[in-house]
Parts: structure tokens; sequence; C-alpha cells
């Protein structure tokens, strides 16, 4: 899957879900931050990344996930695999 | 129709609890681990009622088997989830600590402490994800003052009232509400042979509570008017202890 594609997807459910702004969804925002998304958060997050990508997330790689190209990173990795 | 699950469901207060929110419309999940028997009477006196319910077997000291039960239910029943859950099962083994068995401590630690932990965790995911639930945990004044005796029931207790405080701040904002109950003198098996005659004068109430008293305080909790109660833990002892 292309980042592109990921990046569309991700920021649709971002927006959806947690009422954030286009505009807010920049590459480098910080995931705690900026974007004010707390840990438990990634609950809802690795469920929708699951379904739609195949791919499963666990604490291990949340902790590795600071600004918003890492989640989108992160999913192109493990949805090419 | 919202599903609830009580652990320790076929006699005393979670025989009582199971038969209350069966009333308020929940389906409910009768646990039991070795009385089949007494758990299908719960069920037949749900179904007598007009109300909806199913049985279901697991230890709760054995996380697999927990993840197995819970997994299995869940796999057939692909488009729900189980969004209130009352964490009643319990064992007690008394003996004062000088005398106490290191199995006595860990058996009741597993059980009531651990097992709180691995149901909660099994279930906790699709309450976050629907945004919504309902953990209610039946503790003891034991765990709030400590009685004699009981220094491995007492901890196990205390140790859920701690992790209900702080479950509770994690997951409020998704909607999920976490309490305990602190039951003093229910009449159950439990305490069958304590002199009510006797222990009553220490009680304002001047007498033992009932199983359906717990039930009706389980089943507000469970309900949408308790949303802005959470992390508190609730006495309901006659005035025994406050």
């Amino acid at each position: 899957m292309s980042l592109e594609e990921v990046k569309e997807k991700v920021n649709a459910f971002l927006i959806d879900e947690f009422e954030l702004e286009e505009d807010q969804l920049i590459p480098n925002a910080l995931i705690k931050d900026d974007l004010d998304i707390e840990s438990l958060d990634f609950v809802d997050i690795a469920v929708i990344i699951e379904r739609e990508f195949g791919v499963k997330v666990t604490s291990e790689y949340i902790e590795k996930i600071i600004v918003l190209q890492d989640l989108y990173d992160f999913i192109v990795e493990h949805s090419n695999k | 129709m919202k599903n609830a699950l009580v652990t320790g469901g076929s006699g005393g207060i979670g025989k009582a609890v199971c038969l209350q929110l069966a009333r308020s419309s929940f389906h409910v999940l009768i646990h039991y681990n070795s009385n089949k028997k007494s758990a299908d009477e719960v069920l037949s006196l749900i179904e007598s009622e007009g109300g909806k319910g199913e049985t279901i077997r697991f230890d709760v000291s054995s996380k697999k088997a927990i993840e197995s039960a819970l997994g299995k239910w869940k796999n057939d029943n692909n488009d729900n989830h189980i969004s209130v859950l009352v964490n009643n099962a319990g064992i007690s083994k008394d003996n004062l600590m000088i005398w106490m068995e290191e199995g006595e401590w860990n058996s009741v630690i597993n059980t009531n402490l651990n097992g709180f932990f691995h149901v909660t965790k099994s279930l906790l995911k699709d309450m976050i994800i629907n945004k919504w639930g309902r953990i209610i945990n039946i503790v003891s004044l034991s765990g709030l003052k400590g009685l004699p005796g009981q220094t491995n029931y007492s901890a196990a207790k205390a140790g859920i009232i701690g992790a209900s405080k702080a479950l509770a701040q994690e997951v409020g904002k998704k909607k999920i509400t976490v309490n305990a109950i602190a039951p003093g003198y229910i009449k159950t098996e439990m305490i069958k042979n304590l002199d009510e005659k006797q222990l009553k004068t220490l009680i304002p109430v001047n007498r033992f509570g009932n199983t359906e008293e717990v039930a009706h305080l389980v089943d507000f909790l469970a309900g949408d008017n308790s949303s802005y109660i959470t992390g508190e833990v609730i006495n309901i002892n006659g005035g025994l202890y406050t």
C-alpha cells in the first residue's frame, strides 16, 4: 500500500474519531502533544489499523510512534510485508 | 440489549445480581466454575421472569481458561460484546498469618486479585472501542478495614480497590466507569456460621444485609444514571464501618 493511500485513510479516521482539523495533520505533528491523542486512544487506532490494513499493532511499536509520519511509515512498512 | 457478565453468578450475592440485572433488561452471562446445577437454576429463574441469559464456565484463577471461554463467547456472538462486568467471584481461606500456608495466601490472591485482572483485561478492549462500559468490583469490608484471620483476603480485596481507582482514571474518558462495592455482613453461605444475634449489636441498622440490597446497588452502577460516579468504593454494611 502506498504512503498516499495510508495517509488518506489514517487522516480520515483521525478527523472523524478525534475531531481533528485537516491542517493539524502535518507529518511532524506530535501525536501526544500536538494532536492530544493519549496512549489509551491507541486502542481505537490499533483496531482501525488492523481492520483497514491488516496490520497488528503491539505496545512495543506504539512506544516508537512519536509523530504522525511514524504512524504512516509503520503501516506502510507492515502492510507491504 | 446489553450483555452483563457476573462472575460467581451461581449463588449468594452473584445470584441476586444476575436476577436483578436480568430484570433491568440485560442479557446476563451467569459465570460459574464448579456449580453448574446452581448456575442452571439461576438461568431458569431469570427465564421464568421473562429475562434473558446464559451460563458460562471458566476458572477465574486461570488466565488461559478465561481467555478461552470469553474468546469463544465473542466468536459465537460476532456483533456483540460484554459491556457490563461484575467481578464477584472469589474465595476465602481464613487463617491467622502465623499459621497461614503459602498455598492459602497464593490461592486467595490468585483467584480474587489475579482473576479480577484477567477477566477485566479480556473485556476492556471492547468497552474502550465501544466507548461505554461498567466495571463493578465486589470487594469487602475486609479490604477496607482489614479483618483478623484474613490477611490474604484483605490484601486481595484492598488490591482490587486500588486497581479500581487507578483503572477508573485510565478509562473515564471512554465513558467507562469502574467502582467497587464493599459489603459488610450479607446473608450468604460465606457467613452462615456467624452468630447474627450477637454480631447485629455492632451494626447500627441492627441486622445482616440481604443479597438483594447489594444487587440493587450493582444494578444502579450498571446503568446510565450512574455515569458520573467512578473510582468509588461504596460501602453497604448497615453503618458498621464508614
